[in-house]
């Protein structure tokens, strides 16, 4: 018997790699273009203060965008995440007001957030619900909950440790803000993960097509199940920056935060069908819009135009992605 | 024994005297049906096996048992001698035993490399994925069975062919002792056919199981070394191949049934061509097919699986795109690709996938029944209530469709009734022609006589009906004409009295 002998196959990037790899370029070209122009148009914009501030900001979608986008590879959604940010603010400052420890505090609401992520994955792993009317549901009840609680006054951080004052306004080297520092560590150990780890893969494989991953013996449910976890405890990380810099628990925190960052992630060229897109790809898409609001408001355009502005460049974007994909797979 | 393609131990004598696999008394119901009744079916390792049988015999529910997509109702599964229970596919692979399914199974982001190794990577340092380690092995993988194609590539890119060629590929990456191929060929060229069974005869050299699914005689002559025969959900025979000729294989297959189960009521077919369809042709499938239809005949389609029966229903009814040919319903042409003229001209589907295509499942029988002839009970725009639901319960009347209103939804009832109220919503229209695909799939067997009655009728009100079909009884009890499909094309035309079982079969093999 033989065996045609072949040449051994150019090990060279695959095919998905660098379609991945041009559709990351083309962000990053969009970031240097919107970092050029308002650097020519708004005074001080191209400043080492104005850029790590940007970067400051950015670093809460980030954060909860590495969240949104994993659920959104294995072909879920969860829009609870706007919510989560305001709720775990009331474990955490509570707790922190009573014992004065802020690792007590960041454990009290990392553990909300795994219940909240619990009853998410549960509900759409499990049960079989749609994830996008399961994580509203979660949404609307976390929000109307702080409202009850706080009874629509802020409560506030009495302890003001040190350490937790620090996440708001701290920074590596006097530079680099801390939010930012802890935004890129998740963003490479995540983004590590979803190429490296085969759970990663995993995540993909069952976002591209759950059957498939099914009959090669994965466990979609629990896939699914576990991507809201991290989706809730990212979101939670988040949430306690967020809580550091305005320094109390509120019921407006948050607000609009989960589209906000959905947007970012679809800009990045996370689809919403599942199966595509990248940690890297995600953060492009936050630092753009990041620096586009910035610059827009170093011009003195008004906030309405802002969000006008940033609707038409997300359907613009993914109308681009649609039309390139048509083209790849028209065959 | 357990093998590893890529790198096979010593491979020692193949000890024969256990079963590789061996599965007995396997029973597996669906709601109204029996798929599988006490089916007995045993490999031996290093011994290729064909599983032969219509559609409809079992051989998909069988495979999907072992493969653990489907759970067993009763009986047992013994992996070399040891009881198993199989739950899940997790289970069946760790098991060892790889299934390539017909319909490809793969990742299409992914690279060809990564979806070789999609059951387990290999990994390395701390449990990362060693991605050298996959496109060296998957490199070498193909280099051993003689396929030529780029692991780096992104499987979705490729051709069907050279997709079915990875699933096939993937099944050999990892240990495995029973490996299951479904149709493997039914898009494969003749190389790669060739190339396939060089492969498959290796793997029985290793003392891997290989079953061998298909209705190709002639592949099932070349490759195999014992048939197992299924029909009806019960084991028929199993027998070496060289007991068999093409005549006994297909005796077996299709048995000895009564030809006339639905007694015929309307009278013979007028001469009228109600649909005339000339050198039709389709981007994916059809290729030059011609035939007329007559007022109040049943023409009956007949062929296996992927002949291309759909795709024609589809085509004619102006539903799809077609590449070639003209549709001519009554005299007027069809423009295809629009479903609007296909309705006014009276062509009418009824489509072989009911949830997705045919009702709307939440809304109540009398929408379901009124939708495509709202226009006719409108009156300024406005859909006359009372004159809809009169239309509406006189075909319930006449239909006889239980349901307890008009009000009911249609999701609650039968598959029986739900299937007359599509009809309903046909004839409502006023149709000449309706194109009828898998009219009983789904039905169970009590309500299918029924149907066939009131397909008798269609015709014999003046109606041409063209009916796709893959059930021999339906075909021959029905139709008036039997034309035979094979891969995109007619082969055959023949009347009813001509028509014998093997002589349908075979024009449907090709």
């Amino acid at each position: 018997m033989s065996f045609a002998a072949t040449a051994p196959a150019k090990a060279q990037p695959s095919m998905l790699v660098r379609l991945v790899a041009r559709q990351e370029l083309a962000l990053l070209v969009c970031l240097i273009l919107v970092l050029a122009f308002f650097s020519f148009t708004v005074e001080n914009f191209f400043s080492v203060r104005n850029l790590t501030n940007v970067l400051g900001q950015a670093s809460l979608p980030l954060i909860a965008g590495i969240g949104c986008a994993i659920v959104f590879i294995s072909g879920e959604v969860d829009i609870s995440i706007g919510s989560l940010v305001a709720t775990i603010a009331l474990p955490l400052i509570i707790i922190m007001n009573d014992t004065n420890s802020l690792w007590l505090g960041i454990g009290g609401a990392l553990l909300f957030g795994l219940i909240i992520g619990v009853v998410n994955g549960y509900l759409t792993a499990y049960a079989g619900i749609n994830s996008l009317i399961v994580t509203l549901g979660t949404m609307f009840i976390m929000r109307g909950g702080v409202y009850l609680y706080t009874g629509q006054r802020a409560i506030p951080d009495d302890a003001s440790l040190d350490s937790f004052i620090a996440l708001s306004d701290g920074r590596l080297f006097n530079t680099i803000p801390y939010s930012a520092v802890i935004a890129i560590v998740l963003l490479g150990a995540f983004a590590y993960m979803m190429q490296h780890r085969p759970f990663g893969r995993q995540i993909y494989a069952v976002g591209g097509n759950q059957e498939v991953a099914r009959l090669a013996g994965y466990d979609v449910r629990r896939v699914k199940f576990i991507c809201f976890i991290i989706s809730s405890l990212l979101a939670t990380v988040a949430g306690i920056i967020l809580a550091a810099r305005v320094g109390s628990a509120q019921h407006t925190a948050g607000l609009n935060f989960e589209f906000q960052v959905v947007a970012a992630t679809v800009l990045g060229g996370v689809s919403l069908a599942g199966g595509i897109g990248s940690l890297t790809g995600m953060a492009l898409g936050v630092l753009i819009l990041q620096f586009l609001s910035n610059g827009l408001r170093g011009l003195g355009l008004p906030t309405e135009w802002q969000l006008v502005i940033t609707g038409m460049i997300i359907i613009a974007a993914v109308a681009f992605d649609e039309a390139k994909r048509r083209r790849a797979n028209g065959g | 024994m357990s093998v590893d393609f890529l790198h096979p131990g010593e491979g020692g004598a193949i000890d024969t005297s256990v079963p590789a696999l061996e599965l007995r008394g396997i029973d597996k119901r669906f709601p109204g049906v029996v798929a599988l009744d006490n089916v007995d079916f045993s490999l031996e390792p290093g011994k290729i096996h064909a599983l032969m049988g219509e559609n409809g015999a079992g051989k998909s529910t069988l495979i999907k048992i072992m493969a653990g997509v489907y759970g067993k109702d009763a009986g047992t599964i013994r992996m070399r001698g040891h009881e198993v229970d199989i739950k899940s596919p997790r289970d069946s692979l760790k098991e060892g035993i790889k299934v390539v399914f017909q319909e490809i199974a793969l990742i299409s982001e992914f690279t060809v490399a990564e979806n070789i190794f999609l059951e387990g990577y290999p990994t390395g340092r701390a449990g990362s994925i060693d991605w050298k380690k996959i496109r060296a092995d998957s490199a070498a993988l193909f280099n051993r069975i003689g396929f030529n194609v780029d692991p780096a590539a992104r499987t979705g890119s490729l051709p069907v062919s050279q997709q079915q060629m990875v699933e096939i590929a993937r099944a050999l990456a990892h240990e495995a002792r029973v490996v299951v191929m479904d149709e493997p060929t039914s898009s494969l060229t003749p190389n790669e056919v060739s190339l396939l069974f060089t492969v498959i005869r290796r793997l029985a050299s290793l003392g891997i199981a290989v079953v061998y699914v298909s209705h190709k005689l002639d592949e099932v002559f070349e490759i195999a070394d014992t048939v197992t025969v299924l029909r009806d959900g019960r084991h028929i025979s199993t027998r070496p191949i060289g007991e068999h000729t093409n005549d006994t294989l297909i005796q077996d297959m299709i048995g000895r049934r009564i030809d006339n189960l639905f007694p015929r009521q309307r009278g013979p077919a007028g001469s009228r061509v109600a649909l005339s369809v000339e050198n039709l042709s389709t981007a994916k499938k059809l290729s030059d097919v011609s035939f007329e239809a007559r007022a109040g005949e049943v023409l009956g389609f007949f062929g296996l699986m992927g002949a291309g029966r759909t795709e024609l229903a589809k085509a004619i009814v102006g539903y799809d795109p077609i590449t070639a040919g003209t549709i001519t319903v009554d005299g007027s042409r069809l423009v295809p690709h629009d479903t609007r003229t296909g309705v006014k001209l009276g062509i009418g589907l009824l489509t072989e996938d009911r949830k997705s295509e045919g009702l709307m499942g939440e809304l109540p029988v009398y929408q379901n029944a009124s939708l495509a002839s709202l226009g006719a009970f409108a009156r300024l725009g406005f859909v006359d209530k009372a004159k809809e639901h009169k239309a509406v319960q006189d075909y319930v009347d006449r239909f006889r469709i239980k349901t307890p209103s008009l009000f009911q939804q249609v999701k609650n009832l039968s598959g029986g009734n739900q299937q007359k109220v599509l009809i309903a919503r046909w004839l409502m229209r006023g149709l000449k022609v309706i194109v009828v695909d898998e009219p009983t799939r789904g039905i169970d067997v009590g309500a299918k006589s029924e149907i066939f009655a009131l397909i008798d009728r269609l015709a014999g009100e003046g109606l041409a009906v063209v009916m796709m079909t893959s059930e021999m009884p339906e075909l021959l009890g029905l139709a008036d004409r039997i034309a035979v499909m094979c891969e995109g094309r007619l082969t055959v035309i023949m009347s009813r009295e001509e028509a014998t079982q093997e002589k349908i079969l075979n024009a449907a093999i090709g």
